[in-house]
């Protein structure tokens, strides 16, 4: 019954590994736009190139019939005319006024199939003075088609297709709350027996541990590089990430440097509950509290301000329990060596 | 009752031990001025008086950790071999940290004074600074790290105490990475009491400080007798 248990969990976490990779990679992003050019602008007539990701505008039939360009200055709309139609981007004839209510425009597109796009402070009108659009130069808002497309996730500014990344770097922590945690219990639990086992559950937990915590440094610090442009950057949310690692880290040299002394399991419970009221102050109290340019902080870690969609939940949440299914089984691997080194060793 | 009796005697008679141990043998907080004065007048010869706020902070912070090190990172020395038998059969090990941590935050009071007049008297204060600075909040993110930086090395030096080969260097190890946290918070109060900031903005800052030294202090205390239980 436990070996076929066992045999479920472990090959189930690896099922779930293999659909995420395979889904993560091959599921395509949505359309979206990029950038818009000139981003300066002036007042008179101007053409505007709005490049796209995704192919919004290879339709069936990319004929500048069938999409609406605008652009909006505050609340108010601008009409645009299209000229050229290609699948990566879409060129557009605009009529700039004199006065417009914001001097920042936002560039809508609607398409045929891949609904509506929108680009936030696509271009900066340079001479332009306040005041209302005039009426010939104004648009109504367009009819709006849902898009059609088959399964996609979904399409972010800066974050584009590393929004793939949420299916590594995201799991990979909270498999390390998961197994560190695991590790706090096994540490109160030596505090209060005494036994070794719980000694050796603790060393594994926390060595697994270090090492998802590594992966999702590292994980992070891509997705960094490409939406915020630094390999690293000082906010709340990454010290507290760097320094939990490093705390952990301590762990093991206090272990090391005690060498075989027999307090050495009391002694490094000790420190392993310290270490984790730390973590969870500095992961989890500390960078709500203080203004931090990583997502999810207004609440469940990781959840909200990514604004999961369905797409994007059915392979988030497979990610969540096959990494957490890895993790675990590294840690009972990583158990079993300490066991047999303990029981060899006291021979 | 007599147990909290038992607690604050301990914790009185240990904290009147080392203030009378320092008085008559006088090294150890010398020894921690001598470091903190010494390493202060390197930075001065280093950087001369035209240190920017940046620099000024960063230095006054590495002097006053190291410093820090040095005077707290050798707390339980003295209670070694016999001593320590002794002490686990008669002290009680609650009453004892709260004296050394009682006496840790004195020390590190008069190395706040020295560390900052030693700054002040050398390096001056920084250069090409946006407006007058805030004094008062510059000794207040002084104290309050030290303070937060104290509670830590106190229960990283029992930790490091026990541990039967280079207690010193390992003090120092394990105690960088669990003093972040408050450094982070501490230099940004400097940086701030360098600036025109307005006070109003910068005052979560202690706020933080003085709950993660109480958070810290509290764990030192229930984790204290499970270090020193035989």
């Amino acid at each position: 019954m436990n070996g076929a248990w066992n045999w479920i969990w472990k090959g189930g976490g690896i099922a779930l590994l293999a659909y995420v990779i395979l889904r993560g990679f091959s599921t395509p992003l949505q359309p979206g736009l990029v950038t818009a050019s000139p981003s300066a602008l002036k007042t008179g007539k101007q053409v505007l190139n709005l490049t796209a990701v995704g192919q919004p505008f290879a339709t069936p039939d990319p004929s500048a019939a069938n999409f609406t360009v605008v652009l909006r200055a505050g609340t108010q709309l601008l009409r645009t005319e299209i000229q050229e139609v290609q699948p990566h981007g879409i060129t557009v004839e605009v009529n700039v006024p004199n006065s417009l209510p914001s001097r920042t425009l936002d560039a809508f597109v609607f398409t045929p199939t891949a609904g509506t796009l929108f680009l936030g402070n696509a271009c900066f009108v340079e001479d332009a003075a306040k005041g209302d659009i005039p009426a010939e130069f104004r648009s109504v808002r367009p009819d709006e088609t849902p898009p059609q497309l088959g399964f996609s996730f979904p399409y972010q500014p800066n974050i584009m297709e590393s929004i793939r990344n949420l299916l590594w770097h995201v799991p990979m922590w909270f498999a390390m709350f998961f197994i560190m945690g695991l590790g706090f219990v096994a540490s109160l639990a030596q505090l209060r027996s005494g036994a070794v086992l719980w000694d050796l559950r603790a060393e594994a937990a926390v060595r697994t541990g270090i090492t998802f915590g590594l992966l999702g440094l590292a994980t992070g610090s891509l997705w960094a590089r490409w939406t915020w442009g630094a390999w690293w950057v000082s906010d709340p949310q990454l010290n507290g990430a760097l320094i939990t690692v490093l705390l952990y880290s301590g762990y093991l040299i206090l272990r090391a440097a005690m060498g075989e002394d027999d307090r050495v399991g009391r002694l490094a419970a000790v420190y392993n509950v310290f270490a984790f009221v730390m973590l969870v102050i500095l992961l989890m109290v500390l960078p709500r509290y203080t203004e931090s340019l990583h997502p999810g902080k207004d609440g469940n870690p990781g959840f909200n301000k990514y604004d999961l969609d369905n797409s994007l939940r059915a392979v988030f949440y497979p990610a969540v329990i096959g990494w957490g299914a890895l993790c675990y089984w590294m840690y009972t691997l990583r158990l079993r060596m300490n066991r047999i080194a303990h029981s060899l060793l006291s021979r | 009752m007599v147990g909290a009796n038992h607690t604050l005697s301990t914790a009185w008679t240990v904290a009147r031990l080392e203030w009378q141990l320092e008085w008559r043998q006088g090294h150890q907080l010398a020894a921690v001025g001598l470091f903190a004065i010494a390493s202060v007048y390197v930075v001065f010869q280093a950087a001369d008086q035209r240190t920017g706020a940046a620099a000024w902070t960063a230095m006054l912070w590495l002097v006053y950790l190291f410093s820090g090190f040095t005077a707290i990172g050798r707390l339980f020395d003295r209670e070694r071999g016999d001593v320590r038998r002794y002490l686990q059969w008669t002290a009680d090990p609650l009453g004892l940290i709260l004296g050394k941590l009682f006496h840790s935050i004195l020390t590190t009071t008069a190395l706040t004074a020295v560390v900052l007049s030693a700054f002040i008297l050398f390096l001056g204060w920084p250069q090409g600074m946006e407006g007058p600075g805030k004094p008062g909040l510059l000794v207040l993110a002084a104290w309050l790290g030290g303070f937060s930086m104290t509670t830590t090395l106190v229960f990283v030096s029992a930790v490091a105490s026990q541990v039967r080969s280079g207690s010193g260097a390992l003090g120092a190890v394990l105690g960088l990475p669990l003093l972040l946290p408050q450094l982070i918070l501490a230099t940004r109060l400097t940086r701030g009491a360098l600036s025109d900031t307005p006070w109003a903005m910068l005052s979560e800052y202690p706020l933080f400080l003085a709950a993660l030294s109480a958070g810290t202090a509290t764990l030192a205390c229930i984790l204290f007798p499970y270090i020193w239980r035989a």
